[in-house]
């Protein structure tokens, strides 16, 4: 395979050996995500404490680059608030949406600025956050059709 | 290497290079590499035919059709209305006013769901079609069935994606009002027996609209031998220009049927009393048509009969069989569609990998395959897959890119598998 920027190394092993990758039951917060146009569904269980993310894990069916950023996600969520990760959220719009090249906060999930180029596949890595936004909001579902 | 005395080619032998060199978006690079197109199915790349005769209506006759009496207005209404004529004989149409010029597979069988289904349905009756429709096969019926209090059935399939054809027949019953089926399905290639099949609808007096969009640029169609009641097909997939298409009917039941859209173009006389209609199939075609889409699907219908439909069907049928072989000596590869009688699609999966993967990766190397539903839902949920890849190939297609194609995926495997 010629080098691929988007498909990069930390982005094929946190999709072959996904972190924090299974079922919460302690969980607090959780919201089932689907992109309605690939048929991709991802579950997030959280267990929130003191206002911040103190665990997270998430299953489904899903392509490399929802299941890396997922994965991705779901390390650097801990210990943050809603309010952190909305920002969060929206420095990772701007990056997919090419209008940033980079932010230190998103450290592995960089990978993605290379969505700039793939529009129909920006929604695969926006629906882990989707679906983050919606269990943090005690909403059950997400879909990508209400991202961005 | 051995010397090997050159073969001269017969002189009727299938050359599709000579023929790639018609088409000029096919010499262009993807991700630097030589573009392999093989996303045929969603549509088709345009001959320079068609082309040029998009452009010399726009450089030279651009006018409306049928109601302007000036020079340009007589050439575009005879370039416009050749195209019904060729369709007309691309389908073996009794007449060229059983010809109904829409916008595409999709408003065909639309029309027929609003003007033909829905003023007959009651509560209680039924629609019967199959498991691998396209859902513009599956979402009008649905609407006809909302508003009529009419149900939809569905016939099944075989896990090799065959149409179970005794059951479509046994579920022919009194309550079924309409009939509808692919011809060819656009995620198995599958071909339906459309003749028996239309033989036992007529035998039960039951109407049969047959959705012929991947039919069309693969196989010779012959409504009247086929012996359905409606017939509808696209002109993107046929290499022609997008917003072109058409629904044929026999002409008693387009006379039956009242017209789906008012307008311009589709009356004899309007006053605020009374409208009266003009005869099929015009008062079917409300509005400014897609005069330079037309005229450049009649172009795609000469250079297609110019090839020859039996010659095409042939060399297709040569390249899916070696595409196929090919193709499943991937390991962890699942093939959806091993019907006897199919078109040169190819649906797959590749055990570990997602299908948008692996089309994004393929796309790194010049490789256009598509991935998803295809438009068919109910086919995927049938399968229990989210999504395939697709592989659909045209005349224009190669050994040579089918090898290119599977050396990729075994890339792509290496990566992610």
């Amino acid at each position: 395979m010629p080098s691929s920027n988007l498909y990069t190394q930390a982005v094929v092993d946190h999709y072959r050996a996904p972190r924090n990758f299974g079922a919460l039951r302690a969980h607090t917060h959780a919201a089932d995500g689907a992109n309605p146009l690939c048929g991709d569904t991802l579950r997030m269980e959280l267990r929130c404490e003191h206002g911040r993310v103190a665990e997270m894990r998430f299953s489904g069916e899903a392509c490399a680059i929802a299941k890396a950023t997922a994965s991705m996600l779901s390390e650097l969520a801990i210990d943050r608030s809603d309010d952190e990760l909305a920002g969060l959220e929206r420095v990772f719009i701007a990056l997919v949406a090419g209008n940033i090249a980079g932010h230190d906060q998103l450290g592995g999930l960089n990978a993605m600025r290379e969505l700039a180029n793939h529009p129909v596949r920006q929604k695969c890595a926006l629906l882990p956050f989707a679906t983050l936004r919606a269990a943090l909001a005690g909403r059950h579902c997400a879909t990508t059709e209400e991202t961005g | 290497m051995n010397a090997v005395p050159s073969v001269r080619a017969k002189p009727d032998a299938f050359d599709p290079l000579r023929y790639r060199a018609d088409f000029p978006l096919l010499a262009r690079r993807v991700h630097d590499k030589p573009l392999i197109y093989f996303d045929n199915a969603n549509t088709a790349q345009k001959p320079q035919a068609v082309i040029d005769a998009v452009d010399r209506y726009y450089s030279q006759f651009n006018a409306n059709v049928s109601r302007a009496v000036h020079t340009l207005g007589e050439e575009a209404t005879s370039a416009y209305e050749a195209t019904r004529d060729k369709l007309a004989r691309f389908i073996n149409a009794a007449s060229r006013d059983e010809i109904v010029l829409t916008s595409g597979t999709t408003q065909a069988i639309n029309a027929v769901a609003y003007s033909f289904a829905m003023p007959r349905l009651k509560a209680g009756d039924e629609i019967l079609i199959t498991t691998m429709e396209h859902h513009a096969n599956i979402v009008p019926w649905q609407l006809a069935c909302e508003r009529t209090g009419a149900r939809l059935k569905v016939a099944p399939i075989t896990p090799a994606g065959e149409l179970i054809a005794d059951r479509f027949i046994e579920m022919l019953t009194p309550s079924v009002k309409l009939a509808a089926i692919v011809h060819v399905s656009n995620v198995l290639g599958t071909v339906n027996p459309v003749r028996d099949l239309a033989k036992a609808c007529r035998a039960r007096g039951i109407p049969l609209l047959v959705d012929g969009s991947q039919a069309a640029p693969h196989i010779p169609i012959d409504v009247q031998a086929l012996g359905c009641d409606f017939y509808a097909l696209t002109g993107h997939k046929l290499f022609g220009p997008t917003g072109t298409g058409m629904l044929w009917a026999r002409r008693e039941l387009l006379e039956s049927m009242p017209p789906f859209f008012g307008g311009g173009e589709m009356i004899k006389t309007v006053s605020f009393d009374k409208t009266t209609f003009a005869d099929p199939p015009h008062k079917f075609e409300a509005g400014t048509p897609n005069i330079a889409g037309f005229i450049g699907l009649g172009a795609a219908l000469d250079y297609v009969e110019a090839i020859g439909r039996d010659r095409i069907a042939a060399y297709e049928r040569d390249l899916l069989v070696y595409a196929t072989t090919t193709l499943k000596s991937v390991p962890g590869l699942r093939l959806f569609g091993e019907a006897p009688h199919k078109a040169a699609v190819l649906s797959f999966l590749i055990e570990g990998i997602h299908a948008h993967d692996l089309a994004t990766l393929l796309d790194h190397e010049g490789i256009a395959v598509r991935s998803g539903h295809h438009c068919a839902h109910p086919l995927m949920q049938f399968f229990g897959v989210p999504a395939t890849a697709r592989a659909s190939l045209a005349f224009y297609n190669t050994r040579d890119e089918v090898d290119r194609f599977v050396a990729a995926i075994g890339r792509v495997r290496k990566l992610l598998g």
